[in-house]
């Protein structure tokens, strides 16, 4: 064994040298292969409350997006923001909380083209993959761009490449990395990046007021354990960070297989969960009632929760049920999913008196 | 043996309106909170009062051991028992220092007892004494206190993130919901963990389940009124409760919270019940922030510093900066440790004071009409700068200075002690320090005493008690 681990290691850092290596010399087209997961796995939890070592802007003014939205820098290149940094076009305006391998993003990718979205990820592990997947399948949708411009057929080893590849990801189906191969995509995945940062701390720094219109938190680190329930990214004095962020009217997602944790979640936003009494004894411990104080009720004014019916007829959720890769596995593994879906609200008037 | 006295962390001085009362200085040094007549001098009580502080300067010695916390189920015993065995109770000390002292209504005494985290509201008597209030324990160490803007509650931030709000005076018929004991069931079911160990550590979890059915009611709940209304994922510095005047822009007055962490934040949430409701973000430091400050006459500009070499001036609604002041050219890290704003009635001179963590000297400025910052000449003092209070009737501040230290070292001892309290007033435009016979009657006073053979165990809690702030500063990994 104790000479497995740094070999395993090495093979990983090869194969990242490698990644790193072709996306430094794929602008000319030639074959590009997508990353393997397996070569970023990297263990499931993080302390939210550690400093970590964190790049974040100064505030949002200061956040460089140029270099992680190439195709919608403005192209005044006398419109700079704070840090000197070239404008955006728009605005990012959905954010995936915790995004992993990003499954989500590259699922709404196609789905929302004209949207400029985020995912946020505290592993450098996992991020550095989503950023390679990410610029695999710009390049790829670059080089069927210009095939189906001039169509000679030199590249026809492209696809079998990748699925021969993917296919040694053994559980999981070969359908979600070699997504975007075969067929152009509207939005050309140059609408999606992913930031490493800790949002329980600093997604202010990242987001103005009333700026985002999704944000979507999937599977969340369940934090089992009643003394670790402070660092579950929901809360009510989180929410209000969210309800900060999000204009009125929008939607915050919530999708988890622990169903205590849709309980908890429930709790968190709605004053009276009409299901919190379902499945009472099945999750509900009560044991986290006791630890926690009891915060002012006024933040759950804010959120109303989206209708089923509404949520059937919003694309977003099936991405979300469906194209993760936690989702996937839940599915592989006959888990129960729950979903809840809030939406903002208007900021209450002004006491007047 | 010669005895040196603590230095006074934290002054309030109290003006009370009604005739035969005089004015208080309230003052907290050590373990103890003193109350002095601001007329005489005098000092006129002493929290825990002076038999019980025989005892516990006895127990006090060595300081290094510390009681347990109570559980709050003690605490709750604590405070139904009769005065009398109050005191008795107070005896074995459990704290050592007292870090935080606020004065709500001009009557009530509100301090934070370090090391057991209680909350402790004291009235004061005609005569400057102190009668029980209350004593609430927090769920996790306070590290501020304020005022709602009426003065009838306390808000509270601490080392997690969490501002609570609580009455000054609690209500009697207070009754804590306690949640029904349910049976337990983990939250991990094998649908949600596959891992073998997660596995087996269900199954041990299910185990322990049956076999104690019903575990000890661990109430960790807080057993008084209170709501936490702000949270940040950060350790929570310095608070401000502010209220904005009305003008051409809004019709009625608006509260405010401002909270600052660790984290670079300086937040601006709505005034309770609306504390949910965040509304601005004052962005721009690069370092921690220690000391928030706004003017009670200019509400609407806020002054902020902690580990950066420079101030922020805000405007705070906006959230734009109006100004960075340059506090220091040199290499070395400082760290704000105190902002003050000062107006003198007579002269119309209206001071913001600076001092910085370690350091014996007090930066002054005037705020000028446009709400910039000049500085005016510094004030050199005999020791450390660590708390600075304004005696508005006399228009002269009173500031403590580290009498044990050397100046400008926060290690360093001294051989012989020095006066614990300078005052300064304003001449020509300018603070030039002053006699003050009062101050001098305090400085005299030999109520506190440290003994003067120091272990080193108790030197070095002695200094982070008074020299905390430095070490919020985030490491770099480089």
């Amino acid at each position: 064994m104790a000479e497995q681990v740094p070999t395993k290691r090495q093979k990983r850092e090869e194969y990242r040298r490698g990644i790193q290596a072709q996306q430094d010399s794929t602008e000319d087209g030639s074959v590009v292969k997508m990353p393997q997961k397996k070569f970023f796995r990297q263990r499931a939890h993080a302390n939210p409350f550690s400093d970590h070592n964190l790049d974040y802007p100064i505030s949002p003014a200061h956040m460089d997006w140029s270099s992680h939205y190439p195709a919608y820098v403005d192209p005044d290149t006398s419109k700079t923001n704070l840090s000197g940094a070239r404008q955006l076009t728009k605005n990012v305006e959905v954010v995936d909380i915790g995004c992993g391998f990003g499954g989500l993003l590259v699922g709404l990718a196609p789905l929302l083209p004209d949207t400029l979205m985020v995912g946020m990820e505290i592993r450098t592990q996992v991020l550095e993959y989503l950023t390679s997947r990410i610029h695999a399948l710009r390049a790829q949708q670059q080089n069927l761009k210009n095939k189906s411009a001039n169509p000679a057929p030199t590249e026809a080893s492209t696809e079998s490449t990748t699925e021969a590849e993917t296919g040694s990801d053994s559980k999981a189906p070969a359908t979600d990395d070699d997504i975007g191969t075969t067929k152009i995509f509207p939005g050309n995945f140059e609408n999606i990046a992913a930031i490493r940062s800790n949002t329980m701390k600093f997604l202010p720094n990242f987001f103005g007021r009333h700026q985002l219109s999704k944000i979507f938190i999937c599977f969340p680190d369940p934090h089992f354990k009643a003394r670790k329930h402070k660092a579950r990214i929901i809360s009510e004095s989180l929410n209000a960070e969210y309800a900060y962020a999000l204009r009125p009217g929008g939607l915050l997602y919530t999708i988890t297989d622990v169903e205590e944790y849709h309980h908890w979640v429930l709790r968190h936003f709605l004053r009276q969960p009409e299901d919190a009494t379902k499945g009472k004894g099945e999750g509900e411990t009560g044991s986290d009632y006791k630890a926690e104080a009891v915060h002012a009720p006024g933040i759950k004014d804010m959120w109303e929760r989206v209708s089923d019916a509404d949520l059937a007829a919003d694309p977003c959720v099936r991405v979300m049920q469906f194209e993760t890769e936690e989702s996937k596995k839940v599915t592989r593994n006959n888990g129960k999913k729950f979903v809840a879906v809030f939406r903002r609200l208007a900021d209450p008037e002004w006491p007047s008196s | 043996m010669p005895s040196l006295r603590h230095p006074f962390q934290c002054l309030r001085y109290v003006a009370r309106e009604s005739a035969g009362q005089s004015d208080l200085l309230i003052a907290t040094a050590g373990a103890k909170v003193y109350s002095y007549s601001a007329s005489t001098g005098d000092c006129l009580d002493v929290f825990p009062s002076a038999d019980e502080s025989i005892v516990s300067d006895d127990l006090n010695s060595p300081p290094g051991k510390r009681r347990k916390l109570s559980s709050p189920s003690e605490q709750k015993d604590e405070q139904s028992e009769s005065a009398g065995k109050q005191s008795k109770e107070d005896v074995k000390l459990t704290w050592s220092s007292i870090p935080l002292l606020i004065v709500a209504q001009g009557k009530y005494v509100i301090f934070l007892t370090a090391e057991d985290k209680c909350i402790r509201v004291y009235s004061l008597k005609d005569n400057g004494q102190f009668v029980k209030e209350s004593v609430r324990t927090m769920p996790k160490r306070p590290s501020v206190l304020a005022l709602t803007p009426n003065e009838n509650d306390i808000l509270c931030a601490d080392k997690f993130g969490d501002v609570y709000i609580i009455p000054v005076i609690p209500s009697a018929e207070y009754k804590r919901v306690v949640a029904e004991e349910k049976e337990y069931a983990p939250s991990a079911t094998n649908l949600t963990v596959h891992t073998k160990r997660n596995l087996e550590s269900l199954e041990q979890q299910m185990r322990q389940a049956a076999l104690k059915k019903k575990a000890s009611a661990e109430a960790t709940a807080l057993n008084f009124e209170h709501q936490a209304i702000i949270g940040h994922v950060s350790m929570l510095t310095d608070m401000v409760s502010v209220t904005r005047p009305a003008d051409s822009t809004i019709s009625h007055p608006r509260n405010y919270i401002l909270t600052a962490d660790r984290d670079e934040h300086i937040r601006v949430s709505r005034g309770h019940p609306q504390a949910h409701v965040i509304e601005q973000y004052c962005f721009g430091h690069t370092s921690f922030i220690s000391k928030l400050c706004i003017p009670s006459w200019a509400p609407n500009v806020l002054i902020s510093g902690g580990g950066d070499k420079h101030l922020l001036v805000w405007n705070w609604v906006e959230g734009q900066v109006l100004q960075k002041v340059p506090l220091s050219e040199s290499e070395t890290d400082i760290t704000v440790s105190g902002i003050w704003a000062v107006s003198d009635n007579a002269d119309g001179l209206k001071s913001i004071f600076v001092a910085f963590e370690g350091s014996s000297q007090l930066l002054c400025y005037a705020l000028e009409n446009d709400n910039t910052l000049k500085q005016q000449e510094t004030l050199q003092l005999s020791g450390n700068v660590i708390d600075l209070v304004s005696i508005g009737s006399k228009d002269t501040i009173a500031v403590s200075v580290d009498n044990l230290r050397e100046p400008n070292s926060t290690s360093v001892w001294r051989s012989s002690p020095q006066a614990l309290l300078e005052t300064f007033r304003v001449e020509a435009g300018k603070w030039v320090p002053a006699e003050d016979s009062i101050v001098s009657s305090i400085n005299t006073d030999s109520s506190t005493l440290v003994h003067t053979e120091l272990d080193e165990k108790t030197t070095k809690s002695l200094n982070e008690q008074l020299y905390g702030l430095s070490v919020l500063r985030k490491n770099g990994w480089n």
